[in-house]
């Protein structure tokens, strides 16, 4: 089994073996740290995380019940969404009060659980949106062609390349809004990619994905990982979940409740308790 | 494709429907009767001069007074005596430039004009075919209103401009709130009530008050035939919201233009009600027609609430509002309830459009021109809460009329000398206007709005 | 009834005055509306900002006519970025309230008596368009036909000839980009042939008085200027990014693009435009009347460019120019009819003696076609059937 994974794979289940499983524990080299991070909806908590790492190098899963605060959660470390309160930072640099934009220049991407592909724009135009830092996206070099140029032809070699690794080169100029469900999940992926991120955040990779797809995004998810990136995904797979993350963070009613390896997690009874417990009619907080 | 045509076919039927009563009145068929104390006309354009004393404290038309009119020149045009009610008609050939003049010499004894005896027409502003000219005589017994006075007025004023935004914004609000849509239609929706109820009371003779009560619910039928003939298909072709604006704005510029073509460009006064004096307590003067209408508005304003607030339906209407998926898995009718919501609110647009109607005269652009106000109004209570516009339609029609009066004791500051001595009351719209933008800097959601819902 | 007439008044006002200005406010619309997604209403508010700002000026300021320009310009941008800053972050139809808002806004202040010694009041403003009409080599009352044989000596016709025949190549290699022929130079000679017909069948039926021709060369000038300019603005990156937000705009902030400085970019852009199509308003009609820039004509613009299609340089150009075609062939084709029948009755009254019922008709129909347009056909004539089809997600 071992013999299967990469060095990467290796080096990440090394760096979290000696990390006790319990919520909110501290990992040895976390890029993302998040303290006391609240958000409520009227009456309701929707996220209320005290401490919680996320390792740098690995893949880190985020699940529970529907209603647990997970998307809410990614929208308000991405900056799509405001807390209450708290405090949480990326690579060493505070990010509270950062805006959604710059959260993603600074190397922390995010996908959505509902794509977002841009319907009316071709495949490739979608992928060249994703390149940060274009010279030609200032509206005045936009009117001088020869400013941009050369780096639109070395954005679209890059964008061709990442087509062709989710092998959507086929599709490169078509709209967007012709593909697939699962054809868009990877489109969305590989757009994200685009912005050469250090923490890639997936929401429900897998939604809506026909399960031939599934195997390969799988492979896709890790080879992420053995580029050098983490990943930090939300999913109801649980096979999925088991099979490809080096770490899984369980959260209920807006807590961490518990963290630990696949196998640890899946012999947790707080989280099987959870998983039963939690299914009365909460299913709107999922949409929040 | 047949359900599209069906539906064209129930919106033409419906926009037929209720425009039937047009067709059997042209534009310009205003009761004679209305018209009978006014001298002969001009066929062309005509000058009328109006003499009256005011010594009194009340106007009295003095007959026999000699009124030359003559042309840039100098030359004299025509020349006339006023009648028992005072007024002349001094007809002319040409919109143009004149001069007119009283001859103080056929005054009675004792009569004194108060003001100049020759009055200047500039032909730039000859627009209307008719202009009147007013010579009085006497000096004007008009107490100079102290501040309170003019407060309390602006407040009585507010309270009733206040209350029509309120009436009509309800709808406004509703409708966003329950399928999506701003509606730039809704001052139509408004225009239709005066319109229309102009119509039955003046044209048709009427009952006014049996004639309110049909074009309230014509003006209800009228929104739920928008909502079958047009929106609802538009709903169900997944057109989008921005989409569905600009298509309001078509409507918008189709009924606008309809009104004018059936009800002319003028403004209409309901003139039964014209006349009234106004009944006093202390500062406070309304007349019994204000009076009427406003108990009217506010006992409907509050049923409204009521209805919003206890009612299943308003507790369906809220649920709708929430989360359309939501409600319909619970069991509520979303799409009944879509279209009592139209019927209510395009209903109350009707109703303010009579209120309106009375105290300012029906006009083709008189819900138009209070759209901007409505949306000031729902802005700053909560864009889809039903409340919120009530309450922000109320405060908007208050500011409206109270910042014409300005706080005299503000210091005297540059650029801010509407605060101390009040806006003018031809840009009294303008604080209201500023004021919207203001709110969505300040707090997008508005009074009793939901953060959520704006971004 | 004299078709000759008719087809002589719908192609003038096909070229006309009203369309090169429609176009120039559409050219700014389509910015904000058709590829940013902005719904700006208030359009008419950044017309009078130019039209104003110019006769401000140079009747009360005492400038030069091109320094009115400037003022104009500063103005627009000023008022979008009002507009801009507290609407941008929230959903589309704060925009949309907000501009209509402020364009009534000002049209009621500079309407006023209250600012009548700098506005002019409901009489406007007059006069400014001297320095302009000054530097006008055509007589100012003569009237001349735009065609090149109709022309008084063989160098103009030449000119004509020469100018109309490259526009005419212009275009058609402009359709045989948009159709993607095979084989592109004889498709663009073919398309270009069949246009340079067209152009010198329609430029020797129309006439203009020396006075507005010179306006219009200066217009269409300037709309040759801005349609470059939008077409190279959204073929760049930065029409990318642009597109993108219309179609999401939390998938481009999620990309790392600062969407509301893109948002606002554009929203000036388009009002800049709108004070050059208010610029040409007013030197067409050399006055500037406050209710001329009633909410209204946005609508009118809006429609025009949706009937031309949105998101497409060539249907903010055609669409217009459809548009004025439309209403002139109405009037005079109503106003005909009454000549030859005596009488025609809508909704019980007579059309054709009354201009001002005329007038209305036509603009309810303008209504109904807007609404018709966008339920029924939202790419307009020019847009991608194709890329609409996708709208229902």
């Amino acid at each position: 089994m071992d013999a299967e994974l990469s060095e990467y794979a290796r080096a990440a289940k090394a760096a979290l073996s000696g990390v006790s499983p319990e919520p909110g524990v501290s990992k040895p080299d976390p890029i993302l740290m998040a303290d006391s991070v609240r958000r409520r909806f009227g009456g309701l908590v929707a996220v209320d995380v005290e401490h919680v790492e996320v390792q740098r190098g690995s893949i880190t899963a985020l699940i529970g019940p529907n209603g647990a605060g997970k998307t809410t959660l990614f929208n308000l470390l991405t900056g799509f969404d405001e807390p209450d309160s708290g405090t949480w930072n990326f690579d060493g640099q505070p990010l509270d009060k950062v805006v959604a934009h710059k959260t993603a220049k600074m190397g922390m991407v995010r996908t959505f659980q509902l794509t977002k592909s841009l319907t009316k724009m071709s495949v490739i135009e979608n992928m060249k949106l994703g390149a940060t830092g274009q010279r030609g996206e200032r509206w005045w070099n936009g009117l001088l062609p020869f400013t941009w140029r050369s780096e639109e032809k070395a954005i679209e070699a890059r964008a061709e390349e990442l087509l062709g690794r989710f092998k959507l080169t086929h599709m490169r100029d078509e709209y967007a809004g012709t593909l697939s469900g699962g054809q868009r999940k990877l489109l969305e992926m590989s757009r994200a990619l685009m912005t050469n991120p250090k923490l890639v955040m997936l929401d429900e990779p897998m939604a809506g994905v026909n399960p031939a797809l599934k195997q390969s995004l799988n492979q896709h998810i890790k080879g992420l990982r053995d580029e050098g990136m983490t990943v930090l995904f939300v999913e109801h797979d649980m096979d999925m979940v088991h099979d490809i993350s080096d770490w899984v963070i369980v959260m209920a009613e807006g807590q961490i409740i518990a963290e630990g390896t696949p196998d640890q997690i899946s012999s947790n009874p707080a989280v099987i308790d959870a998983y039963l417990g939690a299914h009365q009619g909460k299913s709107l907080m999922e949409d929040l | 494709m047949t359900f599209r045509i069906r539906h064209l076919a129930a919106l033409v039927l419906a926009l037929i429907a209720t425009f039937g009563m047009f067709l059997a009145s042209p534009a310009s068929a205003d009761a004679p009767a209305n018209r009978a104390p006014r001298a002969a006309t001009c066929d062309g354009p005509g000058i009328r001069a109006q003499v009256n004393d005011q010594a009194n404290g009340e106007k009295k038309p003095i007959e026999g007074v000699k009124i030359t009119v003559n042309d840039a020149s100098g030359a004299e045009v025509v020349t006339g005596n006023t009648d028992a009610t005072g007024r002349v008609l001094l007809c002319v050939p040409e919109k143009a430039t004149y001069t007119v003049t009283l001859d103080e010499s056929t005054l009675k004894d004792g009569q004194a004009l108060d003001g100049e005896a020759t009055v200047t027409i500039d032909g730039a502003k000859f627009t209307t075919n008719t202009r009147t000219i007013n010579f009085f005589t006497g000096a004007a017994v008009r107490e100079t209103d102290g501040y309170w006075t003019l407060l309390v007025k602006a407040i009585v004023n507010g309270f009733r401009l206040g209350i029509v935004i309120a009436i009509c914004s309800v709808g406004l609000s509703l409708i966003f709130g329950t399928t999506g849509l701003t509606n730039f239609a809704h001052g139509e929706l408004v225009t239709f009530g005066g319109i229309v109820a102009h119509l039955l009371s003046v044209s048709w003779g009427i009952n006014f008050i049996l004639a309110a009560v049909i074009t309230v619910f014509l003006g209800g039928m009228f929104g739920v035939g928008l909502d079958a003939g047009l929106w609802s298909p538009l709903r169900k072709r997944g057109v989008g919201l921005v989409s569905q604006m600009v298509v309001s704005v078509g409507l918008g510029i189709f009924l606008i233009n309809l009104y004018l073509m059936r009800f002319g460009g003028s403004t209409k006064r309901f003139q039964a009600y014209n006349q009234q004096t106004a009944m006093k307590w202390g500062p406070i003067e309304i007349t019994a027609r204000d009076l009427t209408t406003t108990i009217i508005s506010l006992a409907v304003l509050i049923g409204v609430a009521l209805l919003l607030q206890k009612s299943r339906l308003g507790k369906a209407t809220r649920a709708v509002s929430d989360n359309v998926d939501l409600a319909s898995s619970t069991g509520i009718d979303s799409a009944k309830i879509i279209r009592i919501v139209w019927f209510l609110g395009a209903a109350l647009a009707a109703l303010g459009g009579i209120v309106r109607g009375l105290d300012e005269g029906v006009r083709a652009d008189m819900g138009g021109s209070l759209l901007f106000l409505m949306f000031a109004g729902i802005t700053l209570g909560g864009l889809g809460s039903a409340y919120g516009a009530l309450v922000g339609g109320f405060v908007i029609g208050m500011f409206v009329e109270v910042s014409t009066i300005g706080i005299p004791w503000f210091p005297d500051l540059p650029f801010l000398g509407w605060i101390k001595n009040g806006v003018p009351t031809e840009l009294k719209n303008v604080p209201a206007l500023a004021a919207l933008i203001l709110i969505l800097m300040i707090r997008p959601q508005g009074i009793l709005g939901r953060k959520e819902r704006v971004g | 009834m004299d078709w000759g007439l008719i087809l002589d008044l719908t192609l003038k006002a096909f070229l006309g005055l009203d369309a090169v200005y429609y176009i120039v406010a559409a050219l700014g619309m389509n910015v904000q509306f058709g590829y940013a997604g902005l719904l700006n209403f208030g359009q008419a508010a950044f017309m009078a900002a130019g039209a104003y700002g110019l006769g401000m000026a140079v009747n009360y300021f005492e400038y030069s006519w091109w320094l009115g320009l400037v003022v104009g310009g500063v103005y627009a941008a000023v008022l979008a970025l009002i507009v801009g800053v507290p609407t941008l972050r929230l959903r589309a139809d704060y925009l949309a309230i907000v501009t209509i808002a402020m364009a009534e806004m000002i049209r009621l202040i500079v309407r006023s008596v209250t600012h009548k010694d700098k506005f002019g009041g409901t009489d406007g403003l007059k006069g400014f368009a001297d320095g302009f009409q000054d530097l006008n080599p055509f007589a100012q009352g003569k009237v001349y036909g735009i065609g090149p044989f109709q022309a008084s000596n063989t160098a103009v016709t030449v000119l004509l000839l020469v100018i109309y025949g490259l526009i005419s190549l212009g275009i058609g290699y402009a359709i045989a980009r948009k159709r993607k022929a095979a084989k592109l130079v004889p498709t663009t000679l073919i398309a270009g042939a069949i246009t340079y017909g067209i152009t010198l069948l329609i430029t020797s039926r129309v006439k203009y008085l020396g006075s507005e021709l010179w306006v219009l060369i200066v217009g269409w000038v300037l709309v040759g200027i801005f349609s470059v300019f939008v077409y190279m603005l959204m073929r760049s990156p930065w029409g990318r990014v642009i597109k993108g937000i219309r179609e999401d705009e939390d998938a481009v902030r999620s990309l790392g693009k600062n969407v509301f400085g893109y948002k606002m970019s554009a929203l000036i852009i388009g009002a800049v435009l709108g004070m050059f199509s208010g610029v040409l308003f007013a030197l067409k009609n050399s006055n500037v009347q406050p209710d001329n820039y009633s909410r209204a004509v946005t609508f009118y613009i809006m429609t025009a460019l949706v009937l031309g299609g949105l998101a497409t340089v060539t249907g903010s150009i055609v669409g217009p120019m459809l548009f004025w075609a439309l209403l002139a062939f109405t009037d005079v084709f109503l106003s005909e009819l009454s000549d030859a029948q005596g009488r025609v009755e809508i909704f019980g009254i007579e059309l054709l003696k009354d201009s001002s019922a005329r007038g209305q008709f036509r603009l309810g129909m303008v209504g109904i076609g807007l609404i018709l347009l966008m339920v029924f056909r939202p790419q307009g004539i020019f847009g991608n059937r194709k890329e609409m089809a996708l709208d229902g997600r």
